[in-house]
């Protein structure tokens, strides 16, 4: 048995060996060019990553549970039993700020993927089709834009009410003009590369230029743009659970805490403000800066546009 | 310029009524029921069918929704904007009484951004890879993560506890008390204002060190002008246009912000006002601070745009 073992392995070896290895090993190296080109972008990348296994692996790393209340030890500050103290039930800050990065990440990446994709196919087809279907859309992302992001959101997750689903679907219409404007101003200069005329010279469909030819093109900076709002949609989560509109207590999110420390009496404790608010930051900055990076390796001609 | 500025009023008009419509659905058509809203979701189970129909009656909230949209906007037009469904005081009144509060942050902040984005700008863009270019790169990224309700409560806690010091939280005006009035508005409007300030640097600086590639500044150095001249004589003027532009956007960024940073430091302004009304669930408050918030934005930006037309030739001849 020990001896076929290997011979099977190396049987298997045509597809096995070439395909993944390869696979990783191009990864791996892209990777290294990453770090390599801008070491600052990468390491604030470890630590997106670090935060999204953090709320990935919430329960392991949180040394309580975020809801359960300690009545023997309220409203502590920092101390070797809970490292960011507890709040005025009882319950500890530390595992309260872990689990809150479960709510903060998935609102924010529910957002962007509705949102900014929305917007941004919406964006190459009105660039893309031009015409009246462009000018209409283009007043009615305007219409969009003339409200403050904040507060559009704000109306929206007060007449949907509280939950995940409508503070998504909130933060995403605020997501649509942005990623509309900066996909339509790229398509429209796509249009007229040579490339594209090419294609059409050939006979292909408008369907096909625009997706075999155009979309393509269009992967970097949506990628850019994504990151950028991943960062925004944080932001604008937290400003909502600050405001008593995000998602509703007891689930812990990193706005709604902060919501909850000006409720703990006339001075709110220090250590119920800071961590918390020391988290939005922390992950903010991670993904503006790795979005940065990563507009830096895509597509350098970008900076300053999106 | 005339008929520049007849056509962007135009436009205007078109987006406060679209504006207005959009305010409408969300807050109205929207599923949620007011009754709810105002009950509560047991007080609202308590109700007959009776009582529920004759309160929607009461509120207007039974007629057709074409018909409400039409006397929403005769009461706006009429200058009444009706009451909180929990207060006694007018939504007319609470605006005329907290609007100058919050208008006054708005300013101030504006003009803090400026005060500290351009000189940051110029430094950075004059002295690439210095100290203080990448300080400023810095603080700028850094400012553009932190969030401004959270610095705000930093402060105030801060200010508590090495001074016992807070600002006053009754709302005082700036003629009748400024000494009060400046305590409220100087703390929201420098958390504003830097926030603020993060883009207008960047956005300067990008801006600056194109202008200064420029023929026309070479040719100005050339003549023999020293440097500083040459970038506030010559290049600033042009680098500074799309600032502006990006600061009537930004005025967004403040009227948004203020909502939370207001509630952060406490400050009775209309972004408070806001606040409130949307923990109460109060559509009918909601409703106007929004249309009035989204006016004013839109109205400010319309502003900006034929201020940058005035400036500009380019621009009006297109």
């Amino acid at each position: 048995m020990t001896a076929t073992e290997p011979a099977a392995a190396l049987a298997l070896s045509p597809a096995a060996a070439t395909t993944k290895p390869m696979w990783l090993w191009r990864v791996g190296r892209g990777l290294g060019t990453f770090a390599r080109r801008s070491p600052l972008s990468a390491f604030w990348g470890c630590i997106a990553a670090l935060i999204v296994v953090m709320a990935l692996a919430a329960p392991v790393f949180a040394p309580y549970d975020p809801l359960k209340s300690d009545f023997r030890s309220m409203s502590k500050p920092p101390n070797e039993r809970h490292v960011f103290g507890t709040d005025q039930i009882g319950r500890d800050v530390l595992s309260r700020v872990i689990y809150g990065s479960r709510a903060s990440l998935t609102i924010a990446l529910g957002a962007v993927m509705f949102g900014t994709t929305l917007g941004s196919f919406w964006g190459l087809a009105s660039g893309f089709l031009g015409g009246r279907f462009d000018l209409i859309s283009q007043r009615i992302i305007e219409f969009l834009q003339s409200f403050p992001d904040l507060i559009l959101a704000m109306a929206i997750a007060m007449a949907l009410g509280a939950g995940f689903g409508t503070v998504i679907v909130a933060i995403a219409i605020t997501r649509i003009p942005f990623g509309g404007r900066v996909i339509r101003a790229i398509v429209l200069s796509l249009k007229e590369l040579s490339y594209v005329e090419a294609a059409r010279g050939v006979g292909a469909s408008k369907m096909r230029v625009m997706l075999r030819h155009i979309l393509p093109q269009c992967v970097a900076p949506y990628l850019i743009l994504a990151t950028t709002h991943l960062g925004v949609a944080i932001v604008i989560e937290a400003a909502l659970g600050f405001l008593g509109v995000g998602i509703p207590p007891p689930t812990p999110t990193w706005g709604n805490m902060l919501a909850d420390s000006l409720n703990a009496g006339l001075i709110p404790p220090w250590w119920l403000v800071l961590f918390p608010g020391a988290a939005i930051t922390v992950t903010v900055l991670a993904f503006n800066l790795l979005g940065d990076g990563i507009r830096d390796i895509l597509d350098p001609r970008l900076r300053g546009a999106v | 310029m005339y008929s520049y500025i007849v056509r962007r009023l135009a436009f205007g008009l078109v987006t406060v009524f679209a504006v207005s419509v959009l305010v409408f659905v969300i807050l109205r058509v929207l599923p949620g029921d007011p009754l709810v809203a105002i009950f509560g979701m047991e007080g609202f189970m308590k109700l007959s069918d009776a009582e529920r129909a004759n309160y929607m009656a009461q509120l207007g909230l039974s007629d057709p929704l074409w018909l409400q949209y039409f006397h929403w906007v005769r009461d706006i037009g009429s200058g009444n904007l009706g009451h909180s469904f929990f207060r006694a005081e007018s939504v007319g009144e609470m605006i005329s009484r907290r609007g100058p509060l919050t208008a006054e942050i708005a300013i101030l902040s504006v003009v803090l951004s400026w005060i500290v984005g351009v000189p940051v700008a110029i430094v950075s863009a004059l002295r690439p890879n210095s100290i203080a270019e990448n300080f400023s790169r810095f603080l700028s990224i850094l400012f553009l993560a932190v969030p401004g309700f959270w610095l705000g409560m930093l402060i105030v806690l801060g200010l508590l506890f090495a001074f016992g010091y807070r600002a006053p939280l009754a709302g005082a005006s700036l003629f009748a008390d400024p000494k009060a009035n400046l305590q409220i508005v100087v703390g929201p409007a420098i958390v504003l204002g830097l926030g603020q300030a993060a883009y207008i640097a960047r956005m300067a600086r990008s801006s600056l060190l194109e202008v200064i590639r420029e023929d026309y500044v070479r040719t100005a150095r050339a003549k023999g002008l020293s440097g500083w001249p040459v970038i506030r004589r010559h290049a600033l003027p042009n680098a500074l246009l799309p600032v502006i532009t990006l600061s009537g956007i930004l005025l967004g960024f403040v009227l948004a912000g203020s909502v939370p940073v207001e509630r952060a430091f406490g400050t009775p302004g209309l972004g408070y006002a806001m606040f409130t009304a949307v923990n109460e669930r109060d559509i009918f408050v909601m409703q106007n601070l929004v249309l009035l918030y989204s006016v004013v934005f839109v109205l400010l930006n319309i502003l900006v745009d034929l201020t940058i037309a005035w400036l500009d030739p380019r621009i009006r001849y297109q």
